[in-house]
């Protein structure tokens, strides 16, 4: 998929993701205020529901298949796609077409593929966003999720943060390695997926950022989840609430 | 034996039939491998100086500076090879002298000259192959292993040096001397071959 | 709940193993970053040059490996092929039996390892000896090589001293330059007694029928320096187009490796020594191994054949540092290993279908590998594969309901409103299997469902 055949509209469909729907619905909310902002005209498909990622990543692809199926469905016609998360992004252009590659259906799921973008590299790569107003006073570490390597997510969500007032990123070792979340390996192997998230939180932490802020409420769920529990002073926070927040400075 | 041959082909190719389309020979843009540092223009004999120094391998130009080096080390038993009679006067006055390599040898002689078939300035490396080191084992068995390269057999690049290989059924590059990091990621140089790997450019 | 194997093994490592398989691990990646980011611009684009060049390579295999055969012929190298490991097996014995070869120095090499060669010989009589420093120690240890690249890995220099000492070497002394000194000073014997050298080939050229052998001890030279036969042991997806190929493949070897331009010794074979010079073999015998490569090739993983065994992919890997290379099982280990092992495996594939689940996919073994070969996508496939042959898979919650509720948007608006009654209980309690390993070390966040929708319809009707 090249990244400028993508459609680029202001006319966008949004898709909140299950764990918007489930958990973090300020982060959906926040998702809505950014792209008003940037001048979108959004269309919330009721149907939605999953990407049906958990499936493929266990191998259920006939499950997984069932899911996308619907969603292909439920996103129809030509907007662009837009996903506050690079994993169910990534699912939408990269792993639906995997497991679609020898069924009749390809094109349809290729024709929603060839729309879907991440947040950021929308806000960025799509609309030409360069900067974002506003002011954010807050040390925080990003950490570049998994599922955006390979695309222009980690570094457009950069590029908007830094432009943010008083934000100051800071920089934490090993940093092009997995938080340990991963979905269901989260709950197949509950001691490596731990253990990965632990090393990431010390080095995290190292710096004393008052939040870890990513691009995907799963990698930050499994990441807040372990600093909770074991009582670690950073606080999780998608970069669209952090873009959100600055947007309210500025009015 | 033809039948594990005619098996194995036959697999391949019916692995292969079903593909659509196969793979194009990519088209390797000349220089796509180099380093982004390098400069062509650069001074060959320079840039093998300053590479081969990076990797451990020492570089003589003069003949007793490279004999003064191989007294400090306490050589005794020097294997030079034919007719150089100005490093072998010049090694003699502290070691003796041999000037061929001998099996039996293998625990007296720690330091030996072989020639060279050339040398690659971008890695540092040396280049030995059979037609111009006549003994494998005298470039490798002994401590100190001097290659005398000539200055006009230097490559500029790792593909130069490919596209100029020599015919021959054993070519090595030696780039630094032996090292292993198998303890703990510890640096230790001269396992099997030499600990101190030098070079008289000539 | 029964457990995923990688899970019991890591669970149960030493932490010191584990320390040590981390630390080691993270400064090669980091070496890696640091050549490759200084020495090139855009390394993603060499990396797709050599990645090209060799799904290229494997995508022709008929016509170039009988290319190679050919040139090696011409070159008077005597040329094998094997179809089984035990054909492999075989074939090397039967070459040194011809030879009247009863001492072999071996020099590292996968195939070997993934052949059994050593334990096969040795019912033959036949004395072979590891010549790298690691392999040895797994030799004389009865150990199995924990990384491709460093195989001892999970093992300290007091480990390495304690077997030194029991084996003869020497008294006690854990010195690494000591160990070092010791072992060359007996595999010198080896060499010299040794009537065969057998190697493996990091590359095969189609063109010149040239072997490329890396190595940094120079344990493979002195095989193909003292003994008069040499074999060399070959996988069939090893061959490329030319020598030209090899500045592209070189390069990116030895930095993705062990951070270093150029490993120490590359050397170039296409036959025996020239006639008359007083060392190298008088014979050249080269065994193309099949080993399921051609069934590989049929499979739709065959970008794993890519793979020049550079061992970056290991060093990288969250899971392999966590869990270390025994946990796979295999001869194999990591991104790589989860991968090739069931491939492998044949039959047996199932014993092995875990290990493709050993993995986050967090994706950054597919990002430092040098023939960017797309693991988590191979991984994901070989998942499916599992699922359709039923292999076990302890802790994978079924996704039969999962399906079904997320094709239905009424249930689903249903179940995400329904299941607030989450919060009112404690959560540890309830009998969720896949839950409780979740909330054994991090918390839930408060169950919201639905709460997004009605705020964005209430926005639509204001
Ligand atoms: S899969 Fe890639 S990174 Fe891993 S060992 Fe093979 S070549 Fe190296």
């Amino acid at each position: 998929m090249t990244i400028s055949s993508r459609p680029a509209g202001r006319s966008v469909q949004l898709m909140a993701t299950c764990l918007c729907d489930a958990f973090f619905d300020s982060v959906a909310k926040a998702t809505v205020e950014v792209l008003e902002h940037a001048g979108c005209d959004i269309e919330f498909p009721e149907n939605q529901t999953c990407c049906g990622q958990p499936a493929f990543n266990c191998g259920d692809w006939p499950a997984s298949r069932e899911v996308m199926r619907h969603t292909v469905k439920v996103f129809e016609g030509e907007k662009p796609v837009v996903v506050p998360s690079g994993s169910c992004a990534a699912m939408l252009f990269h792993g639906a077409v995997l497991e679609f590659e020898k069924e009749t259906d390809l094109p349809a799921v290729k024709h929603l593929a060839s729309r879907s973008w991440e947040l950021a590299d929308f806000l960025v790569n799509g609309l030409g966003i360069q900067s974002w107003p506003g002011r954010f006073p807050a040390r925080i570490a990003f950490h570049r999720a998994c599922h955006t390597r390979g695309t222009g997510s980690g570094d457009a969500a950069l590029q908007l943060l830094q432009s943010i007032q008083g934000l100051e990123v800071v920089p934490f070792g090993e940093a092009e390695q997995c938080c340990g979340f991963g979905g269901t390996f989260s709950v197949s192997f509950p001691h490596v997926s731990s253990s990965m998230g632990c090393l990431k939180l010390e080095h995290i932490t190292a710096g004393n950022p008052d939040f870890v802020v990513s691009g995907d409420m799963s990698c930050l769920m499994h990441l807040g989840g372990l600093a909770e529990r074991s009582g670690k002073p950073v606080k999780p926070l998608h970069f669209a609430q952090i873009l959100q927040s600055a947007l309210h400075t500025h009015a | 034996m033809s039948t594990a041959r005619e098996n194995i082909f036959s697999s391949i190719r019916s692995a292969l039939a079903p593909l659509p389309s196969r793979t194009p020979r990519p088209e390797i843009p000349p220089g796509a491998a180099e380093p982004c540092w390098l400069d062509r223009s650069a001074d060959k004999m320079a840039l093998f100086v300053q590479r081969a120094e990076a990797t451990g391998t020492r570089c003589f130009t003069d003949p007793s500076a490279c004999a003064d080096w191989l007294r400090t080390q306490n050589v005794s038993k020097v294997c030079v090879p034919g007719p150089l009679e100005r490093l072998k006067s010049l090694c003699g006055a502290f070691a003796e002298v041999v000037d061929t390599y001998r099996r039996a040898d293998v625990d007296d002689i720690d330091a030996a000259f072989t020639p060279a078939a050339g040398a690659i300035a971008e890695s540092g490396s040396i280049i030995l192959s059979d037609e111009s080191t006549p003994d494998r084992l005298a470039a490798l068995a002994p401590w100190h292993h001097i290659a005398l390269v000539s200055r006009s057999e230097i490559h500029l690049t790792i593909a130069d040096a490919l596209a100029a290989h020599p015919d021959d059924p054993n070519v090595i590059w030696v780039t630094g001397p032996s090292k292993t990091a198998d303890v703990e990621g510890i640096l230790i140089q001269g396992v099997h071959g030499p600990g101190a790997q030098a070079c008289l450019i000539v | 709940m029964p457990e995923q194997k990688v899970e019991l093994f890591a669970r149960r490592l030493d932490p010191g193993v584990q320390k040590a398989v981390h630390d080691n691990s993270a400064a090669g990646t980091l070496k890696r970053y640091s050549i490759l980011g200084g020495d090139y611009d855009t390394p993603d684009e060499l990396r797709r040059l050599a990645g090209q060049i060799r799904q290229h390579s494997i995508e022709h295999l008929d016509t170039y490996l009988e290319q190679a055969e050919k040139s090696l012929h011409r070159h008077g190298a005597h040329v094998h092929f094997a179809v089984t490991a035990e054909d492999a097996c075989q074939a090397v014995s039967g070459i040194l039996e011809r030879a009247g070869a009863r001492k072999v120095v071996k020099s590292k090499s996968m195939i070997s390892e993934e052949i059994h060669l050593n334990d096969h010989l040795a019912t033959r009589g036949i004395e072979s000896v590891e010549t790298d420093l690691g392999e040895y120690i797994i030799q004389i240890d009865g150990d199995h090589p924990s990384h491709i690249v460093k195989p001892i890995i999970h093992k300290n220099r007091r480990d390495i001293a304690r077997s030194f000492e029991r084996e003869g070497l020497g008294d006690y002394n854990d010195d690494p330059e000591t160990i070092t000194r010791r072992a060359r000073s007996f595999m010198r014997r080896k060499y010299l007694e040794a009537d065969a050298g057998i190697t493996g080939a990091n590359f095969v050229s189609a063109e010149s029928g040239r072997l490329v052998l890396v190595t940094n001890e120079g344990n493979s030279r002195f095989c193909l320096a003292a003994p008069r036969v040499h074999i060399a042991l070959v996988g069939i997806e090893k061959v490329i187009p030319s020598d030209a190929d090899l500045a592209v493949l070189l390069n990116l070897l030895g930095r993705s490796a062990t951070g270093q331009q150029l490993t120490v010794y590359t050397e170039f074979i296409n036959g025996p020594a020239l006639t008359g010079r007083p060392s190298g073999p008088r014979e050249m015998h080269v065994i193309f191994v099949d080993n399921r490569r051609s069934e590989i090739l049929a499979s739709d993983c065959r970008e794993i054949l890519r793979c020049i065994r550079c061992g970056a992919c290991l060093n990288v890997c969250p899971v392999y540092r966590q869990a270390s290379g025994h946990a796979y099982r295999s001869v194999y280990p990591g991104p790589v290993g989860a991968v090739l092992s069931p491939l492998l495996a044949g039959k047996k594939f199932k014993e092995l279908a875990d290990l493709p689940k050993a993995s986050s996919l967090c994706g950054a073994c597919n990002e430092v590998c040098p023939v960017d070969i797309p693991i988590p996508d191979l991984l994901l496939k070989l998942r499916n594969r599992g699922h359709e042959e039923h292999a076990p898979s302890p802790g994978t919650p079924p996704m039969g309901a999962f399906a079904m509720l997320a094709s239905s948007p009424l249930l689903w608006r249903a179940a995400m409103q329904g299941s607030r009654a989450m919060n009112l209980v404690p959560l540890d309690k309830l009998p969720l299997p896949y839950l409780q390993p979740w909330l054994k070390t991090r918390t839930l966040p408060e169950w919201r469902g639905g709460s997004f929708r009605r705020w964005m319809k209430s926005r639509h009707s204001r």
